[in-house]
C-alpha cells in the first residue's frame, strides 16, 4: 500500500472550515486535516456544555467509505471483527479492523448499516486508505460533512430544526430529508452523552451548522472531544489502540465476533485468549488538578508496572484522570503513582470510564 | 482584562516582568495564555528558591500542553500567587493582573536592562 503522509500534502479543509475561522477557532492539524481545537469559549466551557446541555463538533475528518452490493455484507463480515448478525439494517455497530498476524487494531470503525446491502463504514481520518484497501468500497468522504450533536439536550435542540433527525435513537441509523437534502443520521458519538452524528451533503453543511447554533447548540472543538471521550473511557486510535494492542488488552472483547467462523485476525486473537493477555487497559484517578500525561510511567512501590496512554485534567471531576496499560493482575483500587517529569502523582486504579 | 503597561519588560519565553524597585513580579503574556489554551494547573515555585536566568520556576499545564516557567533574572522567590492553586484559569482571564505567578527579589538588578521592551516584544509576537 502506498499512502501519503499528511506532511507531504497540504492540509485538507472540511466543508465547515470557513465557519470555524469565522467563529475565531484555534485551528490545528489533525490526521491531515485543519480542524478546530477550541473556539474562544475554551475547551473547559465546551466540555461542561456537553455534559450539561448540548454541543456540536465538526467530525468531517472521519472517513466515510460506502460499501454496497450483493457481496457487501460478506466483505465486512470477513474483514471486520464484530458480527453484523448482532444488528441489522438501520443500525450502527462499533468494530475493529485487525492485523492478521498479531490481532492488533489497525483501526477502530463505526459501521452504519444503511440499507440491506448498503453500508457506510467510518474509519479514523488517517486510516481511510488502509480500510479501503482491506474491505473495498468507495471513499465518499469529500462529498459530505459530519456534525456530531452531543449532550443531554442534543435531541431536544435538534428537534427545533429537524424533528425526524432528533427521533433517531441510540445506535439507530436513519435517512432523513431536511430542506430537500438527504441526511444520514446515526445515534452514535464519542462523548459518553446522548446524541447523534449527522452526515450532511457538503453544500448544506454550513446551513445545518448555523441552524444548530441558532437553536442553542454550542460549537465545541477537538480539545473538548478528547477530554470528553477520556472521561467516558473511550479509546483513541494511536493511544489505547494501535500497533501491538489487541481488543482483548483494551478491554473490548465485545467487539470480537467469536461466533463467526473466520475473520481477519481471528487466529491471532484466539491464541492470545488461550495464553492469557499480558496487559490490560485500566483507568487511574489521580489526586489534585495536575494532569497525568501520555507515556508517563505508572508505579507501585517505586516499581514501574505500566504506562499512561492518555491523560488529562477532568473538567467534570476536577482532578486528573488517565488510561494506562498495566499487568492483568492489578486490581481496581490499587494505589499507584504516576511519574510526572520526576515527581510522583498519587492515584488509584479504576474502571476505564470515569463517569457515574 | 488588564492591558500590558508600558513599564513592563518581557522575555522571549513570553513572560512579563513588572520591575518594582528591588523586586520584580512576573507572569505570562496574553499571547502565551492564548497559545496554551485553558490552564488547569500551575506548579508554583517555592518561596526561598534561589534562581538564575533560565532556571525553571515551575510549570503551567493546559488541557493540551505543558509549558515551563523560566526565571528571567537572578534572585530569590519571595512571593507566589496562592490563588492559582484553586483558580489556575486566572492566567487565562487576567494574565497581567490576578494571574501573576511569583515575585523575585533581585540579586543582580542590572539584569533588568537585558529584558525586552514592549515594542521589542510586540515585534516578536507579530512577526
Amino acid at each position: 500500500m502506498t499512502g501519503t503522509s499528511s506532511t507531504e500534502s497540504p492540509m485538507q479543509h472540511t466543508p465547515l472550515y470557513d465557519s470555524h475561522v469565522r467563529l475565531g477557532a484555534k485551528m490545528a492539524e489533525f490526521g491531515g486535516w485543519s480542524m478546530p481545537i477550541a473556539y474562544p469559549t475554551g475547551t473547559i466551557a465546551e466540555h461542561l456544555a456537553c455534559r450539561s446541555d448540548a454541543v456540536m463538533f465538526d467530525v468531517s475528518h472521519l472517513g466515510t467509505v460506502r460499501v454496497a452490493g450483493a457481496r457487501a455484507f460478506e466483505q465486512l463480515q470477513s474483514a471486520l471483527s464484530n458480527d453484523l448478525r448482532k444488528i441489522g439494517p438501520g443500525r450502527a455497530q462499533y468494530t475493529h479492523l485487525l492485523d492478521e498476524a498479531d490481532g492488533s487494531v489497525l483501526d477502530d470503525i463505526i459501521v452504519w448499516w444503511v440499507d440491506d446491502d448498503v453500508f457506510d463504514v467510518m474509519p479514523n481520518a488517517s486510516n481511510t486508505d488502509r480500510v479501503v484497501a482491506a474491505i473495498g468500497g468507495r471513499d465518499t468522504t469529500s462529498g459530505r460533512a459530519v456534525i456530531a450533536v452531543q449532550g443531554p439536550n442534543a435531541h431536544a435542540q435538534l428537534a427545533e430544526l429537524c424533528p425526524a433527525a432528533a427521533d433517531v435513537g441510540r445506535f439507530r441509523v436513519q435517512r432523513v430529508i431536511w430542506q430537500g437534502n438527504e441526511l444520514m443520521v446515526a445515534g452514535t458519538g464519542y462523548t459518553g452523552e446522548r446524541g447523534v452524528e449527522i452526515a450532511v451533503p457538503a453544500g448544506a453543511a454550513e446551513r445545518l451548522w448555523d441552524e444548530l447554533a441558532a437553536a442553542g447548540v454550542m460549537p465545541a472543538g477537538l480539545g473538548a472531544r478528547d477530554t470528553l471521550r477520556l472521561e467516558a473511557g473511550l479509546p483513541l486510535h494511536g493511544h489505547e489502540l494501535g500497533p501491538g494492542i489487541t481488543p482483548l488488552q483494551a478491554g473490548l472483547g465485545w467487539v470480537i465476533g467469536w461466533n463467526k467462523p473466520s475473520f481477519r485476525g481471528r487466529e491471532a486473537l484466539a491464541r492470545e485468549q488461550a495464553a492469557g493477555i499480558q496487559r490490560r487497559l485500566v483507568g487511574i484517578a489521580t489526586q489534585g488538578r495536575r494532569p497525568p500525561r501520555e507515556h508517563s510511567d505508572v508505579r507501585v512501590d517505586g516499581q514501574t508496572i505500566g504506562s499512561v496512554t492518555s491523560g488529562n485534567y477532568s473538567p467534570t471531576l476536577e482532578h486528573g484522570i488517565a488510561l494506562a496499560f498495566v499487568p492483568p493482575e492489578v486490581v481496581l483500587g490499587q494505589a499507584v503513582t504516576i511519574d510526572v517529569r520526576g515527581s510522583d502523582l498519587p492515584g488509584t486504579v479504576t474502571a476505564t470510564s470515569f463517569l457515574p | 482584562m488588564t492591558t500590558p503597561a508600558e513599564h513592563l519588560r518581557y522575555t522571549t519565553d513570553h513572560e512579563w516582568v513588572d520591575v518594582r524597585g528591588a523586586t520584580i513580579r512576573l507572569g505570562i503574556t496574553d499571547y502565551a495564555q492564548d497559545a496554551l489554551g485553558d490552564v488547569v494547573y500551575v506548579a508554583s515555585p517555592t518561596i526561598g528558591a534561589v534562581v538564575t536566568p533560565g532556571d525553571s520556576l515551575g510549570e503551567i499545564e493546559s488541557t493540551k500542553s505543558v509549558s515551563a516557567i523560566y526565571a528571567p533574572v537572578s534572585g530569590t522567590v519571595v512571593a507566589v500567587n496562592s490563588q492559582l492553586a484553586g483558580q489556575p484559569d486566572l492566567i487565562n482571564s487576567d494574565p497581567f493582573g490576578e494571574g501573576w505567578i511569583c515575585e523575585l527579589e533581585l540579586s543582580e538588578p542590572d539584569q533588568v536592562a537585558t529584558l525586552l521592551t514592549e515594542a521589542a516584544y510586540c515585534a516578536i509576537t507579530t512577526s
